[in-house]
């Protein structure tokens, strides 16, 4: 019996199709799922793993699909999230909004807009992003020194475990010990302890006015000075990036500051910088500073090929001094944070893996955030004891190693 | 009944952090029967106080070869029991590691022992123009060890956020003596599990932090501070939702109670607070200079519209800690007009405030208890003190009542049983109101993968 028979008789009303081998070309996956699965609820999401674990197969949750990378051989089903879609709970004046992991980020976005309300976290392509797709990723965005990570942002989340145990993590409300956090190694977690199926996350009140103001130069290396110095500015902006060959800036490369907040503030704050830094600073017109701000969001994330890299900030440098072979040039650092993205579509297996190298021995991490290809390089991984405990916690939440498979 | 150790435990124990840092002597004992929650004492076998990592690695390595049960401990100020010992139990005192390891300015950094007082660090990190964010109101005597076990909140957490926001790294020693390295400032892309951030709020169950390396950040410029005063407490809360909802980011929203200001303003703390007052709020705005008059006149402009009878900001220091002074004091006050003091600790969301403390009132009524209200009001975090005499068993079990009463009251509005003084021992009857079983279960099960005997900190979080 083929698997889309087996859990057709299985589970008779969950929506199982065979996999069209078109999605291939969309997603890029090396392997091929059998069937392609949308459940509509929690319970479904919960039935379909419990099958999955009595088949023996393997299950690969999936939003847009666009970062899974290549999936290697073994049977497995693709467990796709779009039906699980729609705002659960939103009450503005609490600042907080609940939705199924298969709602597209700009629907939650959108949302909120209405209220004065958004969530800072623009990282690449955002807006087409499930909900469960950019929890899973917690990848990082620019704004970072304004708004810190997604990972203090997350309140509260249903999962599904490899076994279809379903458990209610966090909540909603932004300060919670009740209990140890589970929820936190499960944000950034890419699906390895369960699928999500809704996700609580914070919201704040849109900035009155931004600001966007750029130093540009001829070379991406000589901005890091500036922007190491505009982080210790009095007036912290809320992203300090440097960036190269910005097409929105006719080719240039620039540090590019934003500022938020009531318009007095930011012309005040603005002063301070300039002060700080010891040099004028460009101010960009709305409609130019939005070309550049879509430009820096999503460089380095929706390439064919894209690599993150998190350093001490003292060592970007360096850093980038090792990154030649894999597209420096165009690369948006976030030199506050100490990240570095940067995407291309030829950029070689052996160069991430020499350049990861040259980010281990500065004390940094590289991790792989897209790849087109067959071989996909390896990320840095955390080893030794701390490693055991990964796949210790990994083995409770998925017993029988339904959720990983064969993923590079 | 407390079993005493024997020597030859002792005497290793002895040999491996020195002759005096092992206490064992009954009536030094009892200094560590509690934590800040007296309502549980039990008198441990022993105290052991370690210096350095390696030095807590070989006691537990004894301990685990013995099958002793360790308690870990930082100042003891924890409200939920979490450094309650067990009969059976050692405690591990972090107090000798006192060190700050360092501070990298450049990456706005500092690596601590966990012994070292959460103010301790700010102060240590201000020549270098950088502050440790997270501020409980105990942080003249916490240490971040146990800021760290609790994930420790603290007034202007509503704009900074809580302490897990703030640690990058920590060095770990697991019940079985094994030295682990969590996370670090640099590895975040690291394509792995947030084990740093499950590690904090452990409360002690999944190992001992031995040396943390937090973030810091850089000084504000310059601070506002408001007080409002309202004939109800209803009026206070309108305000603050208006405040939240208009927009603006206060660095700290606190609010007391008539009760508590009334306890204030008869105790050696009195701040002036007109003790005909239904509330008093605490709002306070950090940042550049330039925009903090504006923010400070809208915040003003709420409190006005939403009833306030009078609204005082201050123009200087002094004048900024005299309107912080009933807030900051509200335990100590009414810890001399009661006996006993039990700090109650939840969260709901901020817009049920106003129909959660108006029940919080008639449970008070309805358990002739004396409750007064302090409590984190931008967070939607709630501290119900309740005052009472322990000697009083009657007494004492109205509080367990109208306790738990308020707990459930808090969930059921989509709150939770604690925002952040942990569960420990006191909060664990509470759990099922939060937890189903299979939940429960997944709690225990990941504490046996850090504790797979369950002798770290047993009995606390879940059974
Ligand atoms: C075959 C296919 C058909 C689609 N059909 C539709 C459609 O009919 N209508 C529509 O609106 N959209 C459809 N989509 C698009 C998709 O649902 C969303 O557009 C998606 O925006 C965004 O996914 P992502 O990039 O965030 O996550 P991905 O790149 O897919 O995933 C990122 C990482 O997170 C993991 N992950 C993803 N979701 C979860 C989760 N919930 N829990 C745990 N881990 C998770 C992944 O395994 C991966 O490791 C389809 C996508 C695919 C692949
Ligand atoms: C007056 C007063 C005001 C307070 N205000 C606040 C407030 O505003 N916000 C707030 O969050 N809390 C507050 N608290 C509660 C308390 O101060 C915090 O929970 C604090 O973090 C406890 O630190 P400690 O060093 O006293 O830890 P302890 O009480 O000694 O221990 C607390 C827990 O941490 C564990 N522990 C300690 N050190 C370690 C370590 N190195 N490794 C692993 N586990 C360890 C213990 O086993 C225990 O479970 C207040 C308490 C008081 C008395």
């Amino acid at each position: 019996m083929t698997l889309a028979r087996s859990l057709r008789s299985a589970l008779p009303g969950v929506s199982a199709r065979e996999w069209d081998q078109s999605n291939n070309d969309v997603i890029g996956l090396g392997g091929t799922p059998e069937v392609l699965i949308r459940p509509v609820s929690t319970e479904e999401v919960s039935q379909i793993l419990t099958w999955a674990g009595e088949e023996g197969v393997g299950v690969l949750p999936l939003g847009s699909g666009r970062h899974v990378g290549p999936v290697g051989g073994g049977k497995f089903v693709a467990l796709e999230t779009s039906l699980l879609s729609g705002v659960d709970e939103y009450e503005p004046a609490d600042l907080t909004i609940t939705s199924g992991t298969g709602t597209t980020f700009s629907t939650v976005d959108a949302t909120l807009r209405e209220h004065g309300q958004w969530a800072p976290f623009d990282s690449p392509g955002v807006n087409e992003r499930s909900m469960g797709g950019f929890v899973s990723e917690a990848s990082h965005g620019p704004l970072w020194a304004g708004y810190g990570s997604l990972r203090n942002h997350v309140l509260g989340a249903t999962l599904v475990t490899g076994d279809g145990r379903v458990l209610r993590l966090g909540g909603k409300v932004v300060k919670n010990v009740a209990g140890y956090d589970l929820l936190r190694p499960v944000v950034g977690a890419r699906g390895r302890l369960g699928i999500l199926t809704s996700v609580c996350l914070r919201a704040f009140p849109l900035p009155a006015h931004e600001r966007v103001l750029v130093l540009k130069g001829a070379k991406l290396t000589s901005l890091i000075e500036p922007a190491l110095l505009a982080g210790t500015a009095p007036v912290l902006p809320v992203s300090i990036v440097v960036v190269g060959q910005l097409s929105a800036l006719d080719g240039s490369s620039a540090l590019v500051l934003r500022l938020h907040g009531a318009e007095s503030t930011v012309d005040a704050d603005q002063s301070a910088i300039e002060k700080h830094l010891g040099i004028p600073l460009d101010r960009l017109a709305e409609q130019e500073a939005d070309g550049c701000l879509t430009e820096i969001r999503d460089r380095g994330g929706l390439e064919p090929r894209c690599v993150e890299v998190s350093v001490l900030p003292s060592r970007l440098s360096q850093v980038v001094a090792a990154a030649d072979e894999v597209g420096v040039a165009k690369a948006v650092i976030d030199s506050y944070a100490g990240r570095l993205r940067m995407g291309s579509s030829d950029m070689s297996a052996d160069a991430v893996s020499t350049f990861r190298g040259a980010v281990e021995s500065l004390g940094g991490a590289l991790r792989v955030t897209r790849w087109d290809g067959v071989t996909r390089p390896k990320d840095t991984s955390c080893r030794g004891a701390e490693l055991q405990i990964a796949q210790r916690l990994e083995s409770i939440f998925d017993p029988a190693g339904v959720l990983w498979p064969a993923r590079q | 009944m407390t079993q005493t150790l024997t020597s030859r435990v002792a005497d290793r124990l002895r040999a491996i952090v020195g002759e005096d840092q092992v206490i064992t002597n009954p009536d030094r004992l009892v200094a560590y029967e509690s934590d800040g929650l007296t309502a549980y004492r039990v008198v441990p076998r022993a105290v052991v106080l370690p210096e350095t990592t390696d030095q807590v690695s070989e006691v537990l390595r004894v301990m685990h070869g013995e099958g002793i049960e360790v308690v870990p401990r930082g100042a003891g100020t924890g409200l939920s029991g979490g450094a309650l010992p067990t009969p059976d139990s050692v405690i591990v005192g972090t107090a000798r590691m006192n060190r700050i390891l360092s501070i990298d300015e450049q990456n706005r950094l500092a690596k601590v022992q966990p012994g070292v007082v959460n103010a301790r660090l700010t102060e240590a990190t201000a020549p270098y123009g950088l502050y440790y964010a997270p501020d409980p109101a105990s942080q003249s005597t916490c240490t971040l060890g146990g800021n760290v076990a609790e994930n420790s909140g603290g007034p202007h957490c509503l704009k900074y956020g809580v302490t897990s926001r703030y640690v990058t790294g920590l060095t770990v020693v697991m019940a079985d003596g094994e030295v682990v390295r969590l996370g670090g400032a640099g590895l975040e892309a690291v394509h792995g599990l947030d084990l740093v951030g499950l590690f904090v709020g452990s409360e002690g169950c999944f190992g001992i932090a031995t040396e943390i390396e937090v973030r810091l950040l850089p000084k504000v410029e310059s601070i506002r501070t408001l007080l409002g005063i309202f004939d109800t407490m209803e009026a206070a809360g309108h305000a603050v939702t208006d405040i939240i909802g208009s927009g603006l980011m206060p660095a700290a929203v606190e609010i007391v109670d008539n009760a508590t200001i009334v306890a204030v303003e008869a105790s050696v703390f009195s701040a002036g607070y007109p003790v005909d007052a239904g509330a008093a709020l605490v709002v306070e705005f950090d940042g550049t200079e330039a925009g903090l008059d504006d923010d400070a006149d809208r915040a003003e402009q709420c409190c006005l519209s939403a009833g306030a009878t009078k609204v005082i900001r201050a123009t200087s220091d002094e004048e900024r800690i005299a309107l912080w002074k009933g807030r900051k004091k509200a335990f100590g006050a009414m810890g001399r007009i009661a006996p006993d003091l039990l700090v109650q600790d939840a969260t709901v969301p901020r817009t049920r405030l106003p129909e959660v403390l108006a029940r919080i009132t008639e449970i008070g009524r309805e358990y002739d208890l004396k409750i007064a209200n302090v409590f984190h009001a931008g967070d939607g975090n709630l501290h119900p003190n309740i005052l009472f005499d322990r000697q009083n068993q009657e007494e004492l079990e109205r509080v367990e009542k109208a306790s738990r009463e308020i707990m459930t009251l808090c969930v059921s509005v989509g709150g939770t049983i604690t925002g952040e003084h942990g569960v420990g021992v006191d909060k664990r009857a509470y759990m099922p109101l939060v937890y189903n079983e299979v939940e429960m279960d997944m709690l225990r099960s990941v504490r046996r993968v850090f504790d797979p005997d369950g002798r770290l900190n047993p009995g606390k979080v879940v059974q």
